[in-house]
């Protein structure tokens, strides 16, 4: 009898190993799997690429007289039902943006601002610290443009067993004197599916 | 009499031909909006759908342009025309080439969708990441 249930136990143990899902590594630059109603980092390469088509092209970040605009990176909203890190789309962006020669990021200020650039300066009484090496008041440099925007989600009920659900990834670029938008645009990624599908 | 016939003939084809309107090549009417002609109606169309889906008709490329737009950077638009009587989804990916013909990594290069209805032209455009693009490869591949 125990010899059975030990019988059992192994069987059941390889079939259920046989059963288990094998982990795989995603090919990112060639993935043919299949959607999810989520946002996944395809829509995000997507939307990120045409959004950044749009700005170079647009040559809205091109400066008069040469030299590079400087650009701050503003509040990017997310009003989706995921937890998004809004680094996901920015960075790429601004890979883009540097790679572009048009225009330089600035951390100085906007809501990826690098506090030590302050903090650094916060020393200059700080006699632990040469003097020499601590940058003059007066060094920042102010922004041309900052880029704003927002990414939000509409969840409509297709029909009975399905659901659509729209991603909107909306970016715009205004000058920092006059307030004026010089660039705008919005990218749409639409899914359709399951209504058991949850898209957060 | 032969003569006759002839010229009668040749009357009727300048008239008809007169009467022809050649359409607008910039205005496309699809099928079912467009009037029914001897060519294409409720009866042939059935058999233009089969034949065109038994041969394969696709996606075809017209043209490939290229221009620096005024931030120095490399535009490319690309025209085509769906030969199919379906819709055709599918991904393209352009990436872009510096003078050494060396490929430029951006993140911009990434498969994006197109689609393009059946029996229409289509455009794709893409801009360059950087001025140092001379050149471009496209490549496509299915929706999935």
């Amino acid at each position: 009898m125990r010899r059975t249930i030990l019988h059992l136990i192994t069987v059941s143990s390889i079939l259920a190993a046989g059963c288990a899902q094998e982990t795989v590594n995603i090919d990112v630059m060639h993935d043919e799997g299949k959607p999810v109603m989520a946002l996944d980092y395809r829509d995000f390469d997507l939307a990120a690429s045409q959004l950044t088509q749009s700005l170079l092209g647009s040559g809205a970040l091109k400066k008069e007289g040469g030299g590079r605009t400087v650009v701050a990176r503003g509040r990017i909203v997310n009003d989706t039902m995921q937890r998004i890190d809004t680094s996901q789309l920015m960075s790429k962006i601004e890979i883009e943006i540097l790679r572009s020669g048009q225009a330089v990021m600035t951390r100085a200020i906007g809501s990826d601002a690098d506090k030590l650039l302050r903090e650094g300066r916060e020393l200059r009484d700080d006699e632990e610290f040469d003097a020499s090496t601590i940058p003059e008041r007066g060094t920042l440099q102010m922004f041309d443009f900052s880029i704003k925007g927002k990414i939000f989600q509409r969840n409509i009920r297709y029909d009975k067993n399905r659901q659509q659900v729209e991603y909107y990834f909306q970016l715009s670029l205004s000058d920092s004197v006059s307030g004026l938008t010089f660039w705008q645009d919005e990218v749409i990624v639409g899914k359709r599916g399951s209504n058991k599908s949850v898209a957060w | 009499m032969k003569t006759i016939t002839n010229i009668l003939l040749f009357v009727v084809a300048v008239v008809l031909a007169g009467c022809f309107e050649k359409p607008d090549s910039r205005i496309h009417l699809r099928e079912q909006i467009r009037s029914d002609s001897l060519a294409d109606n409720i009866v042939t169309r059935p058999v233009a759908h089969a034949f065109s889906a038994l041969i394969g008709e696709s996606i075809e490329i017209t043209q490939a342009v290229m221009r620096r737009n005024d931030a120095g950077l490399l535009e490319l638009y690309v025209n085509g025309y769906n030969r199919s009587y379906q819709t055709k989804r599918f991904r393209y990916r352009v990436e872009w080439l510096d003078d050494s013909g060396l490929l430029i990594q951006s993140k911009t290069s990434v498969w994006l969708p197109a689609s393009a209805m059946g029996k229409s032209p289509f455009s794709l455009k893409a801009v360059a990441p950087t001025p140092k693009a001379v050149n471009f490869r496209m490549d496509t591949r299915k929706w999935e």
